[in-house]
């Protein structure tokens, strides 16, 4: 009696282990980063089911209303694989970013994926992609206006306040 | 019934949606905002839809059709400050309003409007419509 019990206990304290740790995943997984003004990103690391991707929907669509994002990059380079199903979530995500007149860029495909993409026959023509989140942010910054320079007196050469000016 | 007051101002004409529209109040905007682009000759329709907690599929195709006729009267449409809920809702119902500019807020829509405008009075029809400015 006492030993069952016991083993009843156990499991009780286990389920709610892995309800915490499901709760904790949950947060982590959906970041929305401001890398500059009017650019948000949203790099996505692992798979996309639809209560993830709902999950960023809102976290992406309440930080756009927030910080007045202009351009949003998707970046999927962490996530394994891209299929027909991850690819309709990340088009909800980019329509719904454009009702709020936010555009969306997705970064971060590889060539296997976009084989993938276009031997499933998928079409993400109304969607801007680059390969990397360098060449994405690049865009972005072209998009509004800003340009990114090596400041002139700085020694290409030093590894110290290497920084380049906007 | 609820009446949209449409203002206008300069080339714009401002429709600022004040309550909940059924379908009829729908229809009724887009005959009146249709009329006024006749005889004002405006050439830009900033449509704030801030207020609407839902925007159901009658709707949603009411704002696309909105803007194809405001665009044969010669205007460009951007609907403004759709909310993050709707938008998702939106997207679900696969109402993605294509075809219909939007932007954040009346701010940001007005400035859509005038580059759009600018752009069609110099001629230049680039591929990227929505090209920034800043």
């Amino acid at each position: 009696m006492s030993a069952s019990h016991e083993v009843g206990q156990i499991e009780i304290q286990k389920a709610r282990m892995i309800e915490e740790q499901r709760l904790t995943i949950l947060e982590l997984q959906t970041p929305v980063i401001q890398v500059w003004e009017g650019i948000l990103a949203l790099p996505i690391v692992g798979s996309v089911d639809t209560a993830r991707s709902q999950e960023m929907n809102e976290a992406l669509l309440q930080k756009i209303v927030d910080t007045g994002a202009e351009i949003v990059i998707l970046d999927v380079t962490g996530v394994p694989v891209v299929d027909t199903a991850v690819a309709k979530h990340l088009l909800e995500t980019v329509a719904a970013s454009r009702l709020l007149g936010a555009d969306v860029l997705i970064v971060g495909l590889s060539a296997r994926t976009a084989m993938t993409l276009v031997h499933l026959g998928l079409d993400l023509s109304g969607v801007t992609t680059r390969t990397t989140l360098a060449k994405g942010l690049q865009l972005a910054f072209s998009r509004l206006g800003l340009e990114v320079v090596r400041r002139r007196d700085s020694d290409a050469s030093s590894f110290v306040s290497d920084e380049a000016v906007l | 019934m609820a009446r949209v007051p449409i203002i206008s101002i300069g080339d714009v004409l401002i429709a600022s949606v004040q309550e909940d529209l059924n379908d009829r109040d729908a229809a009724n905007l887009q005959e009146e905002l249709n009329e006024l682009l006749e005889k004002t000759g405006a050439r830009g329709v900033l449509l704030d839809v801030s207020v609407l907690q839902l925007i159901d599929s009658f709707l949603g195709r009411m704002l696309r059709d909105i803007a194809t006729g405001a665009r044969l009267l010669g205007a460009h449409t951007v609907v403004v400050g759709i909310q993050p809920a709707v938008a998702v809702t939106l997207v679900e119902l696969g109402l993605e309003l294509t075809g219909v500019r939007t932007a954040l807020n009346s701010d940001r829509g007005l400035r859509l409007l005038q580059i759009l405008m600018a752009r069609e009075r110099s001629g230049i029809w680039s591929h990227n419509e929505r090209k920034r400015t800043h």
